[in-house]
């Protein structure tokens, strides 16, 4: 029992190996390894290298890292399962090949798991994203019935149709590791094979920012700040400079997301807000790809 | 006798899509059948499996004959393009065809030989087509194709009698070999008929076959049942769906701990049944326990499965552990002006509003049901709080039914707590309806407050379409009041409503939503009814002859009359109603100037005075209030008259040279059809 133990613990994938295994391996696959985008998104799809790039003719493969903030998911560091930061790791591949699922279930070998020795199901999940404007058919991937990935076909990007058709690859990386490392705190992760764990990094700032985005932000502000970055999005649009827009866009949509984590916002103007940011998008979307002809 | 076997592969198509494909493929090929006039006496089966999509069709003859026929061209004094046209359209020669004088003129006929066609090359030429007519609800492209699929296709399977059918669909060529390995779409090997490639997949205990597959878990699940000696009350349609999403069933019992059994059981079935697909178990009391069954899809060699999805169920417990016992000790009174931050309905306020709103009517409702007041403005007031707790925000589908448990753990009566659980309630048709009062009381006065909201802002459903499931709600107010047997005064209690909302300063056209919605309802109440079987002519005559506060007399006489109409003095009733009132229509005269108050004084025969006599004795018996419900006594009293009317009619003619005399004749059959009315409207039905 001793020894079978061991053996286990020497097996255990840390965090940081699981991001540089990922990394390596679609590395491999031709994607251009990119370092996460410098600003508070939602989901690693919202990374440009994603949504901007995921339109027009020409082909594109990329994987990256994405921090993505949730402030309504925050728990104060008190949920074993939740956090309003954690991250993502993105794949991309424009058009999507033949193989994918064949490359996708490989590239679980590299961090710990062996497809044929784990119940794998490919669950219906059609994606939706209002705010971008997007949808796409996939499932979501799961492992001894945890969710472990998105997969999803993208059809539509900010309201345009995509030809060619991009496939999307998101792993949750802290239920991942979860389950590779058999915790049941996502707090409990190790991060690095020194002893450091997720907590040690992460638990001061998951408490911190709940405060934030619940109790102190400043509701009177950021409304205005919203109203702000829409402008200035407006404004570079018609100056035709999409990713600069893009950005605003990207900004004001998080800004969005703390007035709904504060609750401020009523189901009437939620909807508001929401097509407000879609406007943008869809805007940004039609300057991104004259651009790229 | 041939075979036709296609296997299409695909990435995972989700159990809708499937299921829907494999009916569409069904309807697709029995037509193309019909219109070719292929026959076949075996097998006409469609199968699947998340990767497979197989057609298998055996015993089909080789070829078909077409028979000769003369096909009728243009009239002989068309222009000649026409000639052309039809020559070209067939294509054959000038000489091929004759002229021949039919009735409507003289025409060119061309007596097109018969023709044999092998159904090898049929398939071959319509094949891409048929696939392609498969409409998928939601489809998708992939890569740089432009084919239209439920998930990525990545091969075609084609063979008849062992030959490939080859043919080209978009991107993709036929052949007669599938990939083994579903995961990495690698190993092909070659199939020539269905039998073999069924064989050849048992074997790895994968069932091509959705029935066998749905049989075999079904058949392991009982296994289990006997063995743990527990109940599972299976769900057939979370049956149906995982029999789709696997190819080779394996069922695992797991466990959680059983601590968890402390959270209200419907987050457990929830959490185990929506979001895991696992099979929630239960003891011989009914009551639930730590065991639940899980549907793998793979072989649990090295019990990791069982591990994992044990782990699963436990982070997700966990989790609703967690806001259990954090949202069951949100005081729930003081929560309730937190209301004020939701938004009801665009339009319509927030739900405090509505809670507010809910309170006076169910208040009103109370006073006709014979409730605490008090105790039925409470679970108002309290009823829509859990909309703002993390659970319902987790499982919206447990609204009203956490309320419930957290004005239980509150201490609140049973009748309120009761009451907040059961208020979305009925829901469907099959739903369970709320039985005791105070649930009664809620449930309307929720339903009533929203239709008179939604009329309010003209937000009335049309005949296609009902986006805010107001058909549902008006249906579920018939079913409260009918299955209930209660009496409402619901005219009263929608002008109310309609004051509520005018007090909160929402203009309101009352008399306009009072009118839309009695309509509403009553249409409800009709098709209520029809769902019962119930005659057309008696629900028409039944929702004529009383409004909406009398929906319990509308259901109980219609029921009545319907299950006895062909008794004889049932028949009876009918018939004198009919021959009274007839006489009265076919005056010319306006017959609604007719009170129906005879004048004894001038009667001129005792026919006249035994059935004034006999009507009199009917009124007596009406004003009896205990005899409301005693349709068969009321009926046979009103058939009694029989004798008195046949006498009448038979000696008496009501047409009298003396105006006044006549006048007075026509009163008392007024009177009598009067009389028949208070009990039901007879007019309409057909004889």
């Amino acid at each position: 029992m001793v020894s079978k133990k061991k053996s286990k613990k020497a097996e255990i994938i840390s965090f940081q190996d699981t991001i540089l295994n990922l990394q390596k391996y679609w590395s491999k696959q031709g994607c251009v390894i990119l370092q996460p985008y410098d600003l508070e998104i939602g989901a690693g799809t919202f990374h440009p290298a994603t949504t901007l790039r995921t339109l027009g003719e020409k082909s594109w493969k990329t994987a990256y890292v994405q921090p993505s903030r949730r402030p309504t998911d925050g728990r104060y560091g008190d949920n074993p399962n939740r956090l309003q930061h954690y991250y993502q790791f993105q794949v991309l591949i424009k058009p999507s090949p033949k193989n994918i699922k064949k490359i996708y279930l490989r590239s679980l070998a590299t961090i710990g798991i062996n497809y044929e020795e784990h119940d794998i199901r490919f669950v219906e999940d059609d994606w939706e994203s209002p705010t971008l404007g997007a949808a796409g058919l996939g499932w979501e991937v799961w492992c001894d019935g945890m969710e472990i990935t998105q997969f999803t076909y993208f059809q539509k990007m900010a309201g345009i149709e995509c030809s060619p058709i991009s496939v999307e690859i998101t792993y949750g990386l802290e239920r991942l590791c979860m389950f590779t490392q058999n915790k049941k705190n996502v707090f409990d992760l190790v991060w690095n094979n020194e002893g450091i764990l997720y907590k040690d990094i992460f638990h001061q700032s998951e408490k911190e920012f709940s405060a934030y985005n619940f109790e102190h932000a400043n509701t009177e502000n950021l409304f205005k700040i919203f109203d702000m970055l829409e402008q200035e999005a407006k404004s570079l649009i018609e100056k035709k400079v999409s990713l600069p827009a893009y950005d605003q866009c990207l900004k004001s949509s998080h800004v969005f997301n703390i007035l709904d984590a504060r609750g401020v916002i009523s189901v009437a103007r939620r909807a508001e807000y929401i097509a407000r940011i879609r406007d943008l998008t869809r805007e940004i979307g039609k300057v991104w790809l004259e651009s790229q002809n | 006798m041939s075979e036709l076997f296609l296997e299409l592969f695909s990435e995972e198509i989700p159990a809708k899509l499937q299921i829907n494909a494999r009916k569409e493929v069904l309807q697709i090929f029995k037509i193309f059948f019909e219109e070719n006039e292929i026959i076949t006496k075996g097998n006409f089966k469609v199968y699947s499996t998340p990767n497979r999509l197989v057609i298998n069709i055996d015993k089909l003859t080789k070829e078909i004959v077409k028979k000769a026929e003369e096909i009728r061209g243009p009239n002989t004094e068309a222009p000649e393009r026409a000639l052309e046209g039809f020559l070209k359209s067939n294509n054959i020669q000038k000489n091929q065809i004759y002229k021949k004088k039919t009735e409507k003129g003289e025409f060119y006929f061309y007596e097109k030989p018969s023709q044999k066609i092998k159904i090898f090359d049929l398939f071959k030429k319509n094949l891409p087509n048929l696939l392609r007519k498969i409409s998928w609800k939601k489809s998708m492209k992939w890569g740089e194709h432009d084919l239209y699929w439920g998930r990525p296709l990545k091969s075609i399977l084609a063979v008849f009698d062992g030959k490939i059918l080859e043919f080209n669909m978009n991107h993709l060529k036929s052949s007669n070999k599938t990939f083994l390995n579903k995961e990495l779409e690698e190993n092909e090997k070659l199939f020539s008929n269905f039998k073999s490639y069924n064989k050849f997949f048992k074997k790895k205990g994968i069932i091509i076959d959705q029935d066998k597959r749905k049989e075999s878990i079904r058949n392991e699940i009982k296994k289990y049942s006997i063995k743990k000696n527990i109940k599972i009350n299976l769900n057939e349609r979370l049956l149906e769906e995982i029999s789709n999403i696997v190819e080779k069933p394996k069922v695992l019992i797991c466990e959680f701990d059983k601590r968890f059994l402390n959270i209200p059981k419907e987050i457990l079935i929830i959490t185990m049944q929506n979001h895991q697909k696992y099979f929630p178990t239960f003891d011989k009391k009914e009551k639930l326990t730590n065991m639940f069954l899980v549907v793998a899809d793979i072989k649990d060699q090295k019990g990791f499965v069982k591990l994992g999805n044990e782990r699963v169920i436990e982070a997700r417990l966990s989790d609703a552990e967690f806001f259990w016992n954090k949202n069951r000790s949100q005081n729930l009174v003081k929560q309730v002006t937190n209301l004020k931050n939701i938004n009801y309905f665009k339009g319509l306020g927030t739900y405090l509003d509505k809670v507010q709103r809910m309170r006076k009517l169910s208040a009103l409702i109370s006073d006709e049901l014979l409730i605490s007041k008090d105790k039925i403005e409470i679970a108002s007031s309290i009823c829509k709080v859990d909309l703002m707790s993390d659970l319902v925000n987790e499982f919206p589908e447990l609204q009203g039914v956490m309320g419930g448990h957290f004005a239980q753990y509150q201490g609140f009566d049973q009748e309120i707590s009761q009451a907040v659980t059961e208020h979305y309630l009925p829901i469907g048709t099959d739903s369970q309806i709320p039985k005791k009062p105070y649930s009664i009381a809620l449930s309307l006065s929720d339903k009533l407050d929203s239709l008179v909201g939604f009329f309010g802002l003209g937000l009335k459903p049309t005949s296609s379409k009902d986006p805010y499931a107001l058909r549902r709600m008006a249906i579920s107010i018939v079913r409260l009041i009918v299955e209930n047997d209660k009496k409402f005064k619901l005219r009263d209690l929608l002008n109310y409503s309609c004051m509520f909302y005018k007090d909160q300063g929402h203009k309101f056209d009352s008399k306009k939503i009072q009118k839309e919605i009695s309509e509403f309802i009553l249409d409800r109440l009709k098709n209520y009814l029809k769902e019962k079987k119930i005659r057309h002519d008696i629900i028409e005559s039944s929702t004529s002859s009383f409004g909406l506060d009398d929906i319990v007399k509308i259901y109980k006489k219609s029921l009545y009359l319907n299950k006895n109409i062909n008794k004889d003095f049932v028949i009876d009733v009918i018939t004198i109603y009919k021959r009274s009132s007839n006489i009265l229509n076919n005056e010319k005269q306006d017959v609604s100037k007719f009170v129906g108050s005879a004048d004894p004084g001038l009667f001129k025969n005792d026919y006249e005075k035994n059935l004034y006599k006999k009507i009199q004795h009917i009124k007596s018996n009406f004003s009896n209030a205990d005899k409301e419900d005693n349709h068969e006594e009321i009926l046979k009293i009103l058939s009694d008259t029989k004798i008195q009317v046949n006498e009448f009619f038979d000696n008496v003619i009501v047409n009298d040279e003396d105006e006044i005399i006549k006048k007075n004749r026509l009163e008392l059959l007024q009177m009598l059809c009067k009389s028949f009315e208070n009990y039901f409207n007879f007019s309409k039905i057909e004889a």
